[in-house]
Order: structure tokens, then C-alpha cells, then sequence
């Protein structure tokens, strides 16, 4: 994004400013997959009037056919934002790329870091943890609140449930040049240990460690909203709790920040629904499963699409430490060492 | 016949000059990259090392499973149907494989979350 000038028109239009002046625009860390633009901006009059710190939030070159559009995704993060989730609260946005080359849309920009190795090692953060992950899983029940029907969220398509899920793995296995019996023997448990459905909810679908802010000791929000949809409500559980997603400490079992009671604790209190280790267990098998295939996935833009990223190409090999995950929670008795 | 020092003694000094030397030297911001890549230097110094031997220790495990010598992705399609789900001693012999295999994998691709696990 080089032409401020499209930007400010469109932000002074959107605002009713009389004049809108950019002092910074800069590429954030993260989005793999979205391009995030910290922006630092003076709006003379209107409904910003004043300084303002936003994000501007465009597809990246590369997309990924799960997640959403942006235009999608704004629909989403104003439904989370609407039942009082902590999340930045999403402002406008733009369908016509011909004013960014691409949709975008614009949120505010939340103070804090969300580096996963940072926030599982940091010392000062140390005895803020347990209550960070109670937090936590207050807000994602909080998430959950947004349930079927919900108007402005009809193009969401229908839950695929644990079975359909499975299907599309092994759609993309089958045309995959590397065979995984690891993978093919846990989704074959998976299949056949699908548990009784619960009523469907909102799933943030990446919801983990790494991709919430912590301001201080505080959580500040949770962001990517790309890859949300309707889903069991153990799914997320499942997904923060998976061993992908601990960072710099495997041993804590909510997402590598505190104990799973914490995290528990705090959905618990927040949705009034007591949760199921056995459910639980099945949808961190789940979550395994889908982040071998979400790593294999991103190694194939350099497999097959040749991309040029050493970060993308090596990702396949975490698909290994995922089947070593499901053997170890699998198979426990025949665990070696 | 090749010259001495070899590829993968060149490999490995390669590696602990950008660690030792090249990483202090960057910008904190580009510290990760160098570390991804002498962590794929790693790995491409350990699959060199061991050369086929796990390809073939997983083929005779496959072979004794089946009888017959059998690839991988013929276990992978007998598991996704459940295939040794009716005789305990064929899936036993069966999840040894795969066991194995990751093991195996994860030696040559992240030897330190086997040991953070408790397996050299």
C-alpha cells in the first residue's frame, strides 16, 4: 500500500471528516494469510474526530481457500463484537478494490503483543497466567453466544460436523503425494467415535495462543477471525488446548499458559456448561488432526505451487509432531521410553 | 572419490558459523529466520547421516506385517478402512509401525520434542 490518498478519501468519506491525515502506515507482524496495516491517522472532524490508532486488514498475495473474505470476516468480528467480546471493534468496510487493490476492512488497533513464545516464557507474565487463561475461556464462551440464526451471517456455510470434516482430509490426502497412515489410523478412531452433538455455536477455528493480544498482563483481544464458523463448541477447546499450540511450554496444557482447570474454569463460569474431558479428548484429537493437514497445507505452496518460503516449506514437518501427538494420546499404552 | 573435508562436516560448520557468529550480528527482527534456517541445515545434515536406513527399517516392518513387501501407503489405505481393527496381533504389529515411523521422522526432523518427551 503505497497511495495514501485513496485510503484518506475513503476513511473521510466513511467518517463524514472534513480531512483525514496518515502520519503512519506500516505492515504488521503476523497474517500469513491477511496483510495487517498498523495505521496512525488525524481525523479533522466526524465520527473519529481526533487522533487514531487502526488497522487496515487486506488479503495477502497468497490466500487460503478455508478462511474467509474480508468482507466475511468483518461480518463476523461486528457479530463477536455485538454480544461484548473482547475484540477490535471492526469499523468499516470496502468491497471495491479498486480503492486498496484488494477488499479490506478497518478495525481499531488493540494496544499489546500476541508472540507465542513470548507470552509462554515471559517472567513478568508468569503469575498473570491462570487468570489469563480463565479469561480466556470466558471470552470464547462469550464467542459462543452467537448461535443459529443469525442475520448477517447467512453466507457462513453449515456445519460439516466431525465426519464431514474428516471427509475433506481425506480428500486432500488422497491427492497428496506423501501417504500418512498415522493420520489415516486416527481419523479412522475419529470416525468412529464421534460424540453426541451439542448445539451449534459460532467457533473462532484458530482460537490459541498466538492469537489474542496481552497488553501488560492483560488480555487486550482476540484477533484472525478468517477461519470462523459453525461448529461443535468443543471444537475451539480442543484447538487451544492441542499440543501445537504451547509454544515454549508443552507441559501446560491450555495453550501452553496455565493448567487446562484454569482455562476450563473460566468457559465454565462464562457459558454455565460443564465440560466433557471425554468430548474434549475427541476434539484435541481433532485439532491434531487438522493441524497436520493445515501444515502439509502450507508446505504444498513450495511442494507444488514452488513458492519461495522457507517458513511455509518446513511447516510440514510439525505434521509429524502432530501424529507423534495422536499416538501419544491414542495409544497410550504402548507409549515408548 | 570425493575431497575431505565432507559435505556434511562442511554442512555443520556452516551451521555454527551462522550461530555463533552471523546471528549476534543481526537485527533481532531477522534472528528468527536465521535460526529456520539453520534449523533446516540440521535437518538435511541428519537425513543425509542416516541415508535409507529408516526407509528400509519401516519396509521390513512392513514386509513382516504383510508377508509381502508393501510401501506405506498401503498401510495407510488398509488403516483408513480399518483393516486389522478384526486381529489384535496384526494392529499391534500395526501401530508399532507406526510408531516407529514418526519416531524415526521426528530423529531427522525435531530430535528435541522427542526429548522433550522422554525419547532419544
Amino acid at each position: 500500500m503505497t497511495d495514501f490518498s485513496n485510503l484518506k478519501r475513503f476513511l473521510a468519506a466513511e467518517t463524514g471528516a472534513r480531512s483525514v491525515d496518515i502520519a503512519t502506515l506500516a505492515l504488521l507482524e503476523g497474517g500469513a494469510i491477511q496483510q495487517n496495516w498498523g495505521v496512525g491517522a488525524t481525523f479533522s472532524g466526524g465520527t473519529l474526530d481526533g487522533e487514531q490508532r487502526l488497522v487496515v486488514r487486506t488479503d495477502a498475495p497468497t490466500a487460503v481457500a478455508a478462511s474467509l473474505t474480508r468482507i466475511e470476516e468483518f461480518a463476523v468480528l461486528r457479530a463477536v463484537h455485538a454480544v461484548g467480546a473482547r475484540v477490535p471493534e471492526p469499523l468499516f468496510s470496502c468491497d471495491d478494490p479498486g480503492v486498496l487493490g484488494a477488499p479490506f476492512f478497518v478495525m481499531r488497533r488493540l494496544p499489546g503483543h500476541a508472540t507465542g513464545r513470548v507470552i509462554t516464557r515471559d517472567p513478568g507474565l508468569e503469575p498473570h497466567l491462570p487468570r489469563l487463561a480463565a479469561e480466556l475461556g470466558h471470552e470464547l464462551a462469550r464467542v459462543q453466544r452467537v448461535r443459529l440464526p443469525h442475520r448477517g451471517l447467512e453466507f457462513l456455510p453449515p456445519d460439516r460436523g466431525a465426519r464431514g470434516q474428516i471427509a475433506g482430509f481425506r480428500t486432500y490426502l488422497d491427492r497428496h503425494p506423501v501417504p500418512r497412515p498415522v493420520l489415516e489410523w486416527a481419523m479412522r478412531w475419529a470416525e468412529t467415535h464421534v460424540p453426541e452433538p451439542l448445539p451449534i455455536v459460532l467457533c473462532h477455528r484458530d482460537f490459541r495462543t498466538g492469537n489474542y493480544l496481552v497488553d501488560g498482563a492483560e488480555l487486550s483481544g482476540v484477533l484472525d477471525w478468517e477461519f470462523a464458523g459453525w461448529g461443535d463448541p468443543d471444537e475451539d477447546i480442543g484447538w487451544f488446548c492441542c499440543k501445537g499450540w504451547r509454544f515454549a511450554r508443552l507441559d501446560r496444557e491450555a495453550g501452553g499458559i496455565a493448567a487446562r482447570d484454569d482455562f476450563y474454569r473460566g468457559y465454565e463460569a462464562g457459558s454455565g456448561r460443564r465440560l466433557d474431558p471425554d468430548r474434549v479428548r475427541f476434539w484435541e484429537i481433532m485439532a491434531n488432526i487438522r493441524w497436520a493437514i493445515v501444515a502439509m497445507m502450507q508446505s504444498d505452496r513450495f511442494i507444488l505451487g514452488g513458492e519461495q518460503s522457507l517458513a511455509r516449506a518446513i511447516t510440514a514437518r510439525r505434521a509429524t509432531e502432530c501424529e507423534f501427538e495422536l499416538l501419544w494420546l491414542l495409544d497410550q499404552d504402548e507409549r515408548p521410553g | 572419490m570425493r575431497d575431505l573435508p565432507t559435505g556434511l562436516d562442511l554442512l555443520a560448520l556452516a551451521r555454527r558459523l551462522l550461530l555463533d557468529e552471523i546471528l549476534p550480528l543481526l537485527p533481532e527482527e531477522r534472528r528468527p529466520d536465521l535460526r529456520l534456517a539453520a534449523t533446516s541445515m540440521a535437518i538435511a545434515a541428519r537425513e543425509a547421516a542416516n541415508g535409507e536406513a529408516p526407509l528400509a527399517e519401516i519396509g521390513a516392518m512392513l514386509e513382516e506385517l504383510y508377508g509381502e513387501p508393501a510401501d506405506p501407503a498401503r498401510l495407510a489405505g488398509d488403516l483408513r478402512k480399518g483393516a486389522f481393527e478384526t486381529s489384535g496381533s496384526r494392529e499391534t504389529a500395526a501401530r508399532a509401525i507406526l510408531w516407529r515411523l514418526t519416531i524415526l521422522k521426528l530423529r531427522e526432523g525435531n530430535p528435541q520434542f522427542l526429548a522433550a518427551h522422554g525419547i532419544e
